[in-house]
């Protein structure tokens, strides 16, 4: 199965900061998208997408948080990193518990950011990777017979002589 | 009459003419000149006869009764006594004698005459005695005659009939030096109570720190008590005229008060005001003026009188209520801007957020080899404008956390509203609430303290979204916010659709202390209304038709012109 690059997103709300954001990652190598609102993201979003979603939290209409919950309704597979202009400390461990790859907050340090950034898209790739080797395993799987498959799970299970014969 | 010889009484009556005469010249002079009446060729009549009678009674005969005397008649009166009667031929010069006393009786009674005309009770009085007297001279007149006529026998009690008069005269004149006493008495009184009633008000102008001055307006020289002079420390032998008792006085008060006192003088009738005096040695007083003017009948102001009053430790105390008021505003407001601290970082946090990053980017960018000078370029320029937002949000803060006296200047009141609105912004953006700003374009200047009316439109701003945090529907998340000329005033309303206000808390809710918040002094609302208040504007409440509050407040308009 064909997966999309691995992208970087960056959403906020405020013009000014998304602008320098994306200056910055572009300096820095990447090559992010950038949106104004969570809606707008949403509604870009390819249920495939991967990569790294840099994001805001206070946002009016959908906030960063409840962008998050969404995407992990949805059996997003993106890695978020949060950025915010004032964030408290059980907002992150919520965060955290809720699958975020990193809490930043704003004014955020260059190489702060894209070392989470560059986290993300390792951890991002190893999950691919993984997600790839059991998307082969599966595809391997389903052209066994129906009898290969019982020697197989005897197999799982440790009975060899059952396998053998 | 005791003497035993006709040689003795024909001398004896030859000298009564001279007593008489003095006494005739009295009378007259009396009736003359203390009782101012008579006519004066009357009294002058008067005396030329009783004269006449006199020189007769030396030049013709024996004396002015008898040309001889021829015997002497021995009567015996009461209590044993023998007394000596003249008889003999009667002197045809008798005559000028009650010639004289006629004369006398004329002039008297003419005299009498002219005093009841007065119609003054002393001189009815005095006429009514000389009635009197007029009639006892007749009787001893006719006695007289009767007797030298040897018609009937008694002593002369010539002088018996005189006795009431003198006695009339001598109360008369006595009369008069009583009531003089008295009055020279009632005088001394007058002039005691004078002085004690001058005392008294000596006091009480000094308790009440009180001056006294009148002005003459046409030679411009001020007459003051001491008190006064000491108000404006002013010596007590110094001249004053207007330019130095302007002088006394601040010289930012000198300008409003010979404004003042010029409209005084155009056709005004009370002055007052309170103005400022600056003593020699630097201290400053307060002073209540209050005068009147008098106007001479061309319609010329000639005159002005007036009162000083030290009113320094009223207005002190009032200054201080001020400055008391003042600070529980400023508290008021830092309250407020505590509560907004959270979206107020935040707003300061994005452009730093904004320019580290654009900064660390162009770092990067200069550490290639080909950096593209355009784009830092843009980078700079994006820097300095989010630098500037950080500073405009600093500055907003700074107002709104000033501490100053109040500065009153003429005000936008939609500019006022739009700078508000840019505080709250990102707030009302976390609560999810939306403001619909509906400003009218013909708004006239109105005059305030921009800092206070500010607080005032934040903190109705921040009670209206604090209403309408519970609300559910996205409909119902919506401020709005008006201006509106009204002509005298702009007024200007917040309006919500939150869960409104209890009728019963109306009014309450102005009352200090008075809070439907778990948390809050409840000081806002009555801050507010005190501020309004001082702005000469109303501030109040209604419930919705349909659901939320409104509150409204207005402000008076000026001509536009500047303070």
């Amino acid at each position: 199965m064909n997966y999309p690059e691995p992208g970087v997103y960056i959403v906020d709300d405020d013009l000014s900061v998304l602008k320098a954001l994306e200056r910055l990652l572009r300096s820095a190598g990447f090559n992010p998208t950038t949106f104004t609102s969570a809606q707008k993201f949403l509604e870009h979003l390819d249920k495939n997408s991967t990569g790294c979603l840099v994001l805001d939290i206070a946002m009016p209409d959908i906030n960063g948080m409840e962008l998050q919950q969404r995407l992990t309704a949805q059996g997003s597979q993106l890695s978020i990193i949060f950025l915010t202009g004032h964030g408290d400390i059980p907002m992150s461990v919520r965060a955290i518990k809720l699958g975020a790859v990193d809490f930043l907050t704003k004014p955020v340090n260059d190489s702060d950011l894209i070392s989470a950034i560059h986290d993300a898209m390792e951890q991002e790739r190893i999950s691919r990777q993984a997600r790839e080797n059991l998307d082969e395993l599966q595809q391997r799987l389903a052209t066994l017979t129906p009898r290969e498959l019982e020697v197989l799970s005897h197999v799982i299970s440790g009975k060899k002589k059952q396998a053998n014969r | 009459m005791r003497s035993v010889n006709i040689e003795q009484i024909a001398i004896l009556m030859r000298w009564v003419q001279l007593p008489l005469l003095v006494l005739w010249v009295a009378i007259v002079y009396f009736v003359r000149f203390y009782l101012k009446s008579g006519r004066t060729w009357l009294a002058w009549t008067v005396c030329s006869l009783r004269t006449l009678a006199l020189i007769l009674s030396f030049s013709t005969g024996q004396n002015l009764f008898f040309t001889e005397i021829t015997h002497i008649k021995s009567i015996a009166i009461f209590g044993g006594e023998t007394i000596s009667i003249a008889q003999g031929i009667l002197n045809p010069w008798y005559v000028a004698g009650p010639l004289s006393m006629l004369a006398l009786v004329g002039f008297v009674v003419d005299a009498s005459v002219t005093l009841w005309r007065r119609g003054t009770n002393t001189s009815r009085h005095r006429a009514l005695i000389f009635s009197c007297f007029i009639f006892f001279l007749l009787v001893s007149v006719i006695h007289t005659a009767l007797l030298n006529a040897g018609i009937i026998n008694s002593p002369y009690f010539a002088s018996l009939s005189f006795m009431p008069t003198i006695f009339a005269m001598s109360y008369d004149l006595s009369y008069d030096v009583l009531r003089a006493a008295q009055l020279a008495h009632r005088l001394q009184l007058s002039k005691t109570s004078l002085r004690i009633s001058e005392q008294r008000m000596e006091l009480a102008m000094s308790a009440a720190e009180m001056g006294l001055w009148e002005w003459d307006i046409i030679h411009d020289d001020i007459w003051s008590t001491n008190q006064g002079r000491e108000l404006l420390g002013i010596a007590r032998t110094e001249t004053i005229n207007f330019e130095r008792f302007l002088g006394t006085f601040h010289v930012e008060d000198r300008e409003p008060f010979k404004r003042a006192i010029n409209n005084s003088l155009a056709g005004g009738d009370i002055f007052e005001g309170e103005y400022r005096v600056m003593l020699p040695d630097g201290l400053i007083r307060w002073l209540a003026i209050r005068s009147r003017i008098e106007f001479n009948p061309d319609g010329q102001p000639f005159r002005m009188y007036g009162v000083s009053i030290d009113i320094t430790r009223r207005k002190q105390a009032e200054l201080n209520v001020q400055k008391q008021r003042n600070e529980l505003a400023h508290l008021s407001r830092v309250t407020m801007l505590g509560e907004l601290s959270g979206s107020l970082a935040h707003e300061l946090n994005q452009p730093l957020a904004a320019i580290l990053s654009n900064a660390q980017a162009a770092q990067r960018i200069l550490a290639r080899k080909n950096a593209d000078l355009d784009e830092i370029k843009e980078i700079l320029k994006d820097i300095v404008t989010e630098d500037k937002r950080a500073g405009a949000v600093i500055q907003r803060l700074r107002l709104m956390l000033r501490k100053e006296e109040m500065y009153y200047q003429c005000l936008n009141v939609n500019e006022v509203v739009q700078e508000v609105l840019k505080f709250v912004h990102t707030d009302l953006a976390n609560r999810n609430i939306v403001v619909n700003v509906n400003l009218d374009s013909k708004l006239p200047w109105v005059i305030g303290d921009l800092v206070q009316i500010q607080q005032v439109m934040l903190n109705l701003i921040m009670n209206s979204s604090e209403a309408t945090a519970h609300a559910e529907h996205l409909e119902d998340r919506q401020l709005h916010i008006k201006t509106l000329n009204k002509g005298e005033v702009v007024q200007v309303s917040v309006s919500d659709q939150g869960h409104g206000i209890a009728l019963d808390d109306m009014e309450r809710i102005f009352e200090p202390f008075f809070t439907t918040k778990s948390q809050g002094l409840g000081l806002g609302l009555a801050i507010c209304r005190t501020i309004i208040n001082a702005h000469n504007g109303q501030l109040w409440a209604k419930n919705n038709a349909g659901c939320g509050a409104s509150f409204y407040f207005t402000l008076p308009s000026t001509s536009g012109k500047n303070t």
